[in-house]
């Protein structure tokens, strides 16, 4: 499923992909992958993009529909 | 945050190892495959010498062996508590898949004249080796579980 919040998150920082990929030091296909729904990332790199984003993994990451 | 644990490989992040891990596991797995299939046809179809092969025999040997003790130690198999019954069991189960083939080896496959005797002595050393085998598994396995504890100490 795709994660809209990742991805509303990294435009309203202003990030692209790219952008993002560099400062969490990963690929851009990752970043890419995570926000298609298509690659779960480990907790390390959830961790760092949610800092990146000054955001927590709740916001990021938690779906409440899915609870 | 900016964190560098490890000096990156090739400049891989975690998807792209995940990615070649899973492709490297698939490629062993057909290797390991294609070997076995190799000493079939060399075997059946081009009638060859058991001695002939015996090189591709120990590469696959050595590296099973490897791959479990490996996959032991490190806890990619989950072992909970090592039962005297179950290692009985897969004992019981490997020295009767020994003893088929080298009853196979030497009495279906090769014209060796070998006496009860003989035969007996051969499956004595299938015994043995897999005894062996057997204790450096439970070896391997208590000696990954003591480090696992050690780890989470």
């Amino acid at each position: 499923m795709e994660n809209i919040k990742l991805k509303i998150a990294r435009v309203e920082k202003g990030l692209s992909q790219q952008e993002l990929a560099d400062l969490c030091e990963v690929t851009r296909q990752t970043i890419g992958l995570v926000e298609k729904g298509k690659y779960n990332p480990t907790l390390n790199l959830c961790i760092k993009i949610a800092t990146v984003l000054d955001k927590t993994l709740n916001d990021l990451f938690w779906d409440e529909n899915k609870r | 945050m900016k964190t560098k644990d490890k000096k990156p490989f090739l400049n891989m992040d975690e998807r792209n190892k995940q990615v070649a891990y899973r492709i490297i596991s698939i490629m062993y797995f057909l290797t390991i495959l294609s070997m076995q299939a190799i000493v079939l046809y060399r075997q059946f179809a081009l009638g060859q010498e058991l001695r002939d092969f015996e090189d591709i025999a120990i590469i696959m040997t050595v590296n099973s062996l490897f791959l479990i003790s490996a996959l032991l130690y490190f806890g990619a198999i989950p072992i909970r508590r090592l039962k005297i019954k179950s290692i009985l069991l897969i004992y019981a189960l490997l020295v009767t898949l020994g003893s088929i083939f080298t009853y196979a080896k030497y009495k279906l496959f090769t014209n060796a004249e070998l006496s009860f005797r003989q035969l007996f002595d051969k499956l004595i050393a299938v015994y043995a080796i897999t005894g062996i085998i057997m204790l450096f598994f439970i070896l391997f396995s208590i000696l990954g579980k003591r480090k696992m504890e050690k780890e989470l100490e």
